[in-house]
């Protein structure tokens, strides 16, 4: 999953930076307002987290232009006034949720993984598709109830995919939303990091979670449990 | 004596006019009955020459005549109001044909040679007359002098007559001068006081909050008044301005080294980074507590009002967005009309306060209204959540208090609320939903300036 963070603040920005990535998450950062639009324009994210004050072009403004041009990745808006007057412009601009600074690391998780979900129809942080269940808070992946350990990589692509359910992915997209900017795109990293998941998740080929769709991408296979 | 100016200027103008206007009409009165007097006297007195030279005194017969005719028809004519007589040892030896069959009274004797003029009453004090008596003297053939006492008489009533209209006319046009020159004084004071009332009229529509400052365009004499008040409207404006945005920036400045530390605990795991955290916690409820606190613009002297209705659907179409997973309905039954009494900061601040909560707690229903009664306006937002406990409602208002520390913001948001609440001198409740079973938050805002 790929979050950009659009904050000035030189601290804390690297303490976000740092926290979002531990917790998984491909990490862009951006200092100012106009650095960001540009990034958030160029560059395909899962979600924004956006704080107001920016210094050349407010947080406002960078909603609204992305709305405009059609962007529809969730945004989080960070605001250090607690004025209610902007939150509510900011989530009018286009935001969907927004943090009141100072926060906690962990709100912040739990925030940036409630509106990942959203986004992608879920409205739980457990997703489940047949034997296969995916915890978002604790990144833990059972099949039959049976834990699987896996690497940082597997966990997002099993995760991108899930929350994706049905959809073709292809081998960039995949690329994009799991990586930084600068990877190597021609590897075939990919297709091992594949092949690895899926011997983990099924090892005995019984349920054939991810399909591969020849020249086009991958799909995920197995379609969602009704909800509770 | 907390008189009106109108009135003062009024009723000092007025005594002065009457005393004014009172006297003139005296002193003309008295100045008419003088000289009406003294030519009445001055007439008698040509009568007595005339007569003095119509008479002939007779040295033989030591007899007075008279020569016909008389100088004045009116002396001939019965009753006409002028009448002479002449005495000798204080018998009447003559008297004109004007007066027969009265008994005109008699003037007390003079020396020769000289006037007496007195006005006398007649014996039977029906009529009175303006008299006018001399004494001359003749000598009869033997040198022995013999002295006579010409006396003119007129009748007052005719002079009383003519001091009556006179007097009649004077008054009458002294009251309508006087009443002439009121009206116009009444004129004169309601447009020399008019700047003074539109002052209080400008005043008036500043503090309604349909002006921002009274006008420039005033006389001299009060330009410093309202010059005056301009700046002092404009310094305090600045002045709170000043203050809410240093309280801002001071606010803005701590809440970011805060959020450092913050995240900085989180990923430290230290030992001790729970009770770090709370303290963190703490200075953040402090910073916002009073940063909302100070920022609360409260009413003003420039009465602001701002809609109600749009800012509260905005927080909740906000707030719906936000929490738009939980499937919460919220319907909003506020008359377009209503006004809030103040900025519309404050209102976003107490309703999104509210309504945060609100979202926070409910299970599928929340409901906003508003209504007046009796110059106050009343807010009551309802949920279906689990309610505020009776015993933990006093302590949620208070400030920087927490019923429940595993939600952020829940008590300072309802404290800066009630803090807002107060600063408009205004009041909360919290109370349970009868409709809805959770809470309901109900504020009072006195429509009213009542000052805090």
């Amino acid at each position: 999953m790929r979050i950009l963070l659009i904050e000035d603040e030189p601290a804390l920005r690297q303490q976000l930076q740092a926290g979002l990535s531990d917790a998984g998450f491909i990490v862009e950062c951006a200092e100012d307002g106009k650095e960001g639009l540009f990034q958030g324009q160029e560059y395909v994210f899962d979600l924004a987290v956006v704080d107001l004050g920016l210094p050349k072009m407010s947080g406002i403004e960078v909603i609204q232009s992305w709305r405009k041009q059609g962007k529809d990745f969730p945004i989080l808006i960070l605001t250090a006034r607690d004025r209610w007057q902007e939150k509510v412009e900011g989530l009018e601009a286009g935001a969907d949720d927004y943090m009141v600074k100072p926060f906690s690391q962990e709100e912040l998780l739990a925030r940036i993984r409630a509106l990942l979900r959203r986004s992608s129809g879920w409205s739980q942080s457990q997703l489940n598709c047949g034997p296969i269940r995916l915890d978002m808070t604790a990144q833990a992946v059972s099949v039959n109830e049976q834990l699987v350990e896996m690497t940082a990589y597997e966990y997002r692509i099993l995760e991108f995919l899930i929350l994706h359910a049905g959809e073709v992915i292809s081998k960039t997209k995949l690329t994009e939303h799991i990586y930084h900017q600068d990877f190597d795109r021609d590897s075939n990293v990919i297709e091992v990091l594949v092949g690895r998941l899926r011997k983990k998740i099924d090892p005995d080929n019984e349920y054939k979670p991810i399909e591969t769709l020849r020249g086009r991408g991958y799909r995920f296979a197995l379609s969602r449990d009704t909800e509770a | 004596m907390n008189m009106s100016l109108n009135r003062r200027l009024l009723l000092a103008a007025s005594i002065i006019l009457f005393i004014f206007l009172g006297l003139t009409g005296l002193a003309l009165d008295n100045a008419f009955y003088r000289s009406a007097e003294q030519s009445v006297r001055e007439s008698l007195q040509g009568k007595i020459f005339a007569l003095l030279a119509a008479s002939d005194f007779n040295g033989d017969t030591e007899k007075l005549l008279i020569e016909e005719p008389l100088p004045d028809p009116r002396l001939s004519s019965p009753q006409s109001g002028l009448y002479a007589q002449i005495y000798a040892h204080n018998n009447v030896v003559w008297k004109s044909p004007s007066a027969v069959g009265l008994s005109l009274p008699a003037a007390n004797a003079v020396k020769i040679g000289s006037w007496k003029f007195q006005q006398i009453d007649s014996s039977d004090k029906k009529s009175a007359y303006f008299i006018l008596g001399f004494s001359a003297a003749w000598e009869n053939n033997q040198g022995k002098p013999f002295s006579f006492q010409f006396q003119v008489l007129e009748d007052f009533s005719k002079f009383e007559n003519q001091v009556g209209s006179f007097r009649n006319s004077l008054w009458g046009w002294l009251v309508a001068a006087t009443i002439f020159l009121l009206l116009a004084q009444a004129l004169v004071l309601r447009w020399s006081l008019k700047p003074l009332r539109s002052v209080a009229t400008d005043l008036d529509r500043v503090k309604a909050g349909e002006a921002d400052r009274l006008h420039e365009n005033y006389p001299d004499e009060i330009r410093g008044l309202t010059q005056g008040i301009n700046t002092f409207i404009d310094s305090e404006r600045n002045q709170r301005d000043r203050y809410r945005h240093t309280l801002a920036d001071l606010a803005h400045s701590l809440k970011t080294p805060l959020a450092v530390l913050n995240a900085g605990i989180d990923s430290s795991q230290a030992k001790d980074g729970a009770q770090m955290q709370e303290q963190i916690e703490r200075m953040r409820q402090i910073v916002d507590y009073q940063l909302q606190r100070a920022s609360a613009a409260g009413r003003t002297t420039m009465g602001v009002q701002t809609p109600l209705l749009p800012v509260i659907t905005r927080i909740v179409d906000s707030l719906q967005k936000v929490h738009v997973d939980q499937g919460i309905q919220c319907p909003i039954d506020i008359n377009e009309q209503l006004q809030f009494p103040g900025e519309q900061g404050d209102l976003f601040e107490m309703c999104g306060n509210l309504l945060e909560n609100a979202y926070k707690w409910a299970h599928k229903q929340i409901r906003v209204s508003a209504k007046l009664q009796q110059d106050m306006l009343l807010i009551r937002i309802e949920d279906d959540g689990p309610g505020i406990p009776e015993s933990q409602r006093a302590q949620v208002l208070q400030r920087g208090k927490r019923a429940d520390e595993t939600v952020t913001g829940f008590g300072i948001g309802l404290s800066v609320v009630n803090e807002i609440v107060s600063v408009y001198g205004g009041s909360m409740h919290i109370s349970d939903s009868k409709d809805l079973g959770g809470a309901c938050m109900l504020i009072n805002i006195p429509l009213t300036n009542v000052q805090t």
